[in-house]
C-alpha cells in the first residue's frame, strides 16, 4: 500500500515537472515576444525549462536510463542546442522560402498540394507493401494505410460522403473481415508469413512497372475536358437525392445483392460445420 | 508551378492499380488474392470521383454515385470472396492457390 502511494506520488511529480518544463518553455517565448524580456533571460529560463522537460521525459519514457544531476544539465544543453538549431533554421533559413510577405504559404508546393502529396505517398506506400510484403499480416496493415489514404483523397476531391463511406467500410469492415480470415485460416507454410513466388518478385516488379507507365502515358498525355472551378460543396444531401430519383432502380437492386451476399455468405462459410455437428448428432 | 490537377490523381489510381493487379498475379495466398481486388476497386474509385470532380463538372454526382454502388460491391465480394476462402480451407486444410486444382486434369 505504502509503496503504491509512493509510486503514485512519484508519477504526480514527473508529470508536474513535466507539465511545468512545457507551459515555462511557451511562457518564456511569449514573454519574450510580447512582454519585452531580455534575450540573456529568456534563453535561461528556456534552458531551465528544458531541463524540467528532459528530467520528466526521462522518468516517463527512459525508465531505466540513470540520470545524475551533471548528465542531466549536459544532456539538456544538448536538446537545448539542437531545439535552438531547429528553430534558427526555420525562422531564419526555411521561412524566407515558405512564407511571403503577406504570411501565406508559399514556395516550392503550396500547403493543398503538400496534402495532396503526402496523402498519395501514404497510399502508394500501403499498396506497395500490400503488394511486396512477405508478411500477410503486414499487407493487411498496409492495406489500413492505402485505405486512409484514398479517403482523404475522396476529401481532396470534394467527395465527403464517399470519404466517410471509404472509412466505415473499408477501415472499419472489410479490413477486419480481412483480418479475421487470416485468423482463422492456417497459413502456407504453417506461420503466418506466406507470399508471392508464383510468378517471382522481378516478374511482378515489372509488370507494375509496365502497367504504371501505360497508364501514366494516357492520363498526362489525353485531352481531358477539364472544368475551369471544380466545386467543393457537400455532397450528402444531393447524393441521398439521387440515389431516391435518378438511380432508384440500381439503388434497390444494390440492397437485393447486399442481402444475397449476406445470406450466401452464411451458407457458404457454415456449410462444414453443419456436417460435423449433423454427424456429432447421429453418434 | 503547377498546381495539383487531374492526372495527378489519375497517376496514384493507375499506381494503386498496377499493384493491386501485382498482388493478384503474384500472390499464393487467396486472402491477399482479395486484398488485391480491393485495391483494384480502390482505384476504380479513385478514378471515378477524380473524374467527378474535374471532368463532370459542378452541380453533377454521377462518379460518386457510381464510387458507392462500387464500394458496395466491395463490401459483397469481400464478405462472399472470404467465406470462400473459409470453406476452401475446411475443405483442402490450405488456402495456397497452388494446391486448390480439384478442377484440373
Amino acid at each position: 500500500m505504502a509503496a503504491g502511494s509512493s509510486n503514485l506520488r512519484a508519477y504526480l511529480v514527473r508529470l508536474a515537472v513535466l507539465a511545468a518544463g512545457l507551459g515555462a518553455m511557451i511562457l518564456a517565448a511569449v514573454l519574450h515576444r510580447f512582454a519585452g524580456l531580455g534575450l540573456g533571460l529568456t534563453l535561461t529560463a528556456e534552458y531551465l525549462a528544458v531541463c524540467c522537460v528532459v528530467w520528466g521525459l526521462n522518468a516517463f519514457v527512459f525508465r531505466r536510463l540513470p540520470l545524475s544531476w551533471f548528465s542531466l544539465l549536459l544532456f539538456s544543453a544538448a536538446v537545448f542546442g539542437g531545439l535552438f538549431f531547429v528553430a534558427y533554421f526555420v525562422r531564419g533559413i526555411v521561412a524566407p522560402f515558405l512564407v511571403d510577405s503577406a504570411g501565406r504559404f508559399i514556395g516550392l508546393v503550396r500547403l493543398a498540394d503538400l496534402i495532396f502529396y503526402v496523402l498519395a505517398l501514404m497510399t502508394v506506400a500501403g499498396a506497395a507493401g500490400c503488394a511486396f510484403s512477405r508478411n500477410i499480416i503486414y499487407s493487411a496493415w498496409s492495406l489500413l494505410f492505402a485505405f486512409l489514404g484514398v479517403a482523404g483523397l475522396y476529401v481532396l476531391l470534394g467527395a465527403d460522403f464517399p470519404a466517410m463511406a471509404q472509412v466505415l467500410i473499408y477501415v472499419g469492415g472489410v479490413l477486419v473481415l480481412i483480418l479475421f480470415a487470416i485468423m482463422l485460416t492456417k497459413q502456407i507454410g504453417g506461420d503466418p508469413s506466406l507470399t508471392n513466388a508464383h510468378l517471382g518478385l522481378p516478374i511482378g516488379a515489372a509488370l507494375a512497372a509496365a502497367t504504371i507507365g501505360t497508364l501514366t502515358y494516357m492520363a498526362v498525355m489525353a485531352p481531358w475536358k477539364v472544368v475551369a472551378h471544380p466545386s467543393y460543396e457537400p455532397v450528402s444531401a444531393a447524393l441521398g437525392i439521387a440515389f431516391l430519383t435518378d438511380f432508384l432502380l440500381p439503388f434497390e437492386v444494390a440492397s437485393v445483392v447486399l442481402l444475397a451476399a449476406l445470406v450466401g455468405a452464411v451458407v457458404i462459410a457454415r456449410k462444414e460445420i453443419k456436417e460435423t455437428s449433423d454427424t456429432v448428432l447421429e453418434r | 508551378m503547377t498546381s495539383i490537377g487531374l492526372p495527378h490523381f489519375l497517376i496514384v489510381g493507375a499506381a494503386l492499380f498496377s499493384l493491386g493487379m501485382v498482388t493478384v498475379v503474384t500472390r499464393r495466398n487467396a486472402v491477399g488474392i482479395l486484398m488485391g481486388v480491393e485495391l483494384i476497386l480502390n482505384a476504380a474509385n479513385v478514378n471515378f470521383i477524380a473524374f467527378n470532380h474535374y471532368v463532370d463538372g459542378p452541380g453533377k454526382l454521377t462518379g460518386q454515385v457510381f464510387s458507392i454502388f462500387v464500394i458496395v460491391l466491395a463490401a459483397a465480394e469481400a464478405a462472399i470472396g472470404l467465406a470462400i476462402v473459409l470453406a476452401i480451407y475446411q475443405t483442402f486444410k490450405t488456402i495456397d492457390v497452388q494446391e486448390t486444382d480439384l478442377l484440373r486434369q
